[in-house]
């Protein structure tokens, strides 16, 4: 009669201890796990969790791009960048419109930041200018600090 | 001739046009804003005491003197940004400005300053602010004297004392920053020279450099913040006589090391935090005559650090002097004062006979397992750490001081 409880509590014990749901952040104590930055914008982190649940947190959109294109980095199952117009929100970063603006900065100098959908990106750009990104052609480009549009 | 009397006129005229606009409450003029429509070149308005409740106050090229008398107080009502100026030749002295907005997307200041130069901001107190004194592509300028609050609790909502973003020759002096998320933050700013300010109980870090080259600081005091100060991805910085204190806690450091070259670390004092210097990716950093004092860490060094050098530093009753995440050394330690070097000097010459090695053993089994630091002072890890500098394995093997000091070398601060 026991067993079968048994075997469920076991059962979800195993899975919790393997789950790939992210952490939420602790904004102001996590760091970054690219830059070491402590992070704190809730408009600009990432985070991502590899296929066996490791968890990975990113002051910015850009640390997370950067850290991705590194060799030898694990296969992720779920990355999430923070929405830019609602503070706090995660969006799933395949999902996400991103824009590069020099009027709006990111904490590592990408000028990067993430949207919902297009129409909320293409308002941004329309008020701030600057180029719109999918996450595809996002993440193969490197983002680097813009050093030249001043 | 009608050159020369045009130039005349332009002299009369800007001479004959400074003059002093004062605002009070009683008097003609009664806000900050009216004065500043009324101001040409060259004028000073005069603030009396009192209380003004006024935020989005514009200056737009006009290079004029703002002056506050005897502490008036300028109340932004939490509605955004209070003082935004650009130009050239201003000063903003003495006032008192309380209660900037906060956002979460705008970067709200009680005094923001965009593409402006030659200017001063001098001996103003900020409290419950969001940013404080917030520079936007601006150069030659001097802040000094300001004291800057607020009651940063979680970094996310809070902003920081001083930041200076794509700004050059910027001198901040004497300034006291407490409770900000960054105290000063300087980002793709360089030739700064910051001294003599004392950042404390900031959230995040007290001083932070990013991306910024040419800098030095000294003379500062940076207690009991997140990291005391951390320099990213930055060449060419000076650091000398500054006080590193209490930054004591989980990723807590007193200074903060990460992709840095070609800098100095000389005279400065490290005493009671939990990792002293963090070490990553730093190349081509000397540190000499610092002290090291009460430390979880001295010093610990994580990868890619190369080409250092640590010579003349006193490293006092730290737990651990030098802790290393790997057996390759590419650094130099030479001629230090080890608090716990338990060596000899049969010639007496000052130095002892015998190398010492600053890294335990157990600080690589801490690293793995933290919860064996309860075995810190135990008589069996003693023994291990004693088995281990005689024939290192887990250690690096050349990461040798071999002229440790036998007393305490001794530098004027």
């Amino acid at each position: 009669m026991k067993s079968p409880i048994l075997l469920l509590l076991l059962a979800l014990g195993l899975l919790t201890s393997c789950s790939t749901q992210p952490e939420p952040i602790n904004y102001g104590t996590d760091v970054c796990h690219f830059c070491k930055m402590t992070i704190v914008s809730k408009t600009h982190a990432a985070q991502a969790v590899s296929n066996k649940g490791k968890q990975f947190k990113y002051d910015a959109i850009e640390c997370m791009v950067n850290d991705l294109n590194m060799e030898n980095k694990a296969e992720m199952s779920i990355l999430l960048v923070a929405n830019y117009l609602n503070a706090g929100e995660m969006l799933p970063a395949e999902k996400a419109t991103y824009i590069i603006t020099p009027n709006i900065p990111s904490p590592m100098g990408g000028n990067l930041s993430a949207t919902a959908n297009n129409a909320d990106a293409e308002k941004l750009k329309a008020e701030n200018g600057g180029e719109l990104f999918d996450w595809n052609a996002l993440k193969n480009r490197k983002v680097q600090p813009n050093h030249g549009h001043h | 001739m009608k050159l020369h009397l045009g130039i005349i006129l332009f002299f009369i005229s800007s001479f004959a046009h400074a003059k002093t606009i004062e605002v009070c409450i009683t008097c003609e003029v009664k806000t900050l804003k009216e004065g500043i429509n009324l101001a040409e070149d060259g004028d000073t308005i005069l603030i009396k005491k009192g209380i003004y409740k006024e935020h989005d106050v514009h200056i737009i090229n006009k290079a004029i003197h703002i002056k506050g008398e005897d502490n008036p107080v300028i109340d932004g009502e939490n509605k955004g940004t209070v003082i935004s100026i650009r130009g050239e030749n201003f000063t903003i002295e003495g006032l008192t400005i309380i209660n900037v907005g906060r956002s979460y997307t705008k970067d709200f200041a009680a005094i923001l300053v965009s593409e402006s130069s030659n200017f001063t901001i001098k001996n103003n107190i900020l409290e419950n602010v969001f940013f404080g004194i917030l520079l936007e592509k601006s150069t030659d300028g001097l802040i000094e004297g300001n004291k800057i609050s607020s009651q940063a609790v979680s970094e996310a909502n809070s902003g920081n004392g001083i930041h200076l973003w794509y700004s050059k020759k910027i001198t901040i002096h004497n300034n006291k920053v407490r409770q900000m998320r960054d105290g000063i933050y300087i980002e793709f700013g360089d030739n700064c020279i910051v001294t003599n300010n004392r950042a404390h109980e900031n959230v995040r870090y007290g001083l932070h450099f990013m991306f910024s080259n040419y800098n030095e600081y000294h003379y500062n005091v940076f207690e009991e913040n997140g990291a005391g100060v951390a320099v990213m991805f930055s060449k060419f910085i000076n650091m000398s006589n500054n006080t590193f204190r209490k930054s004591w806690g989980d990723a807590s450091y007193g200074l903060l090391l990460k992709e840095i070259n070609d800098s100095e670390l000389n005279n400065n004092t490290f005493d009671q935090n939990t990792i002293g210097i963090n070490a990553d990716g730093a190349t081509r950093v000397t540190y000499i005559q610092n002290d090291f004092t009460n430390n979880g860490y001295a010093i610990k060094v994580h990868g890619a650090c190369y080409n250092n050098t640590f010579k003349e530093n006193n490293f006092l009753h730290n737990a651990f002097d030098v802790g290393y995440s790997g057996r390759m050394n590419y650094n130099v330690f030479d001629n230090n004062y080890w608090s716990s070097y338990s060596g000899y000097d049969l010639d007496k010459d000052g130095i002892g006979d015998v190398p010492y090695r600053p890294v335990r053993l157990f600080s690589h089994i801490v690293n793995k397992t933290p919860e064996s630091i309860v075995l810190l002072r135990s008589l069996f890890i003693d023994m291990v750490d004693f088995s281990e500098r005689v024939s290192p394995i887990f250690t690096p093997a050349e990461l040798i001081d071999e002229n440790p000091r036998m007393r305490r070398i001794l530098w004027s601060k």
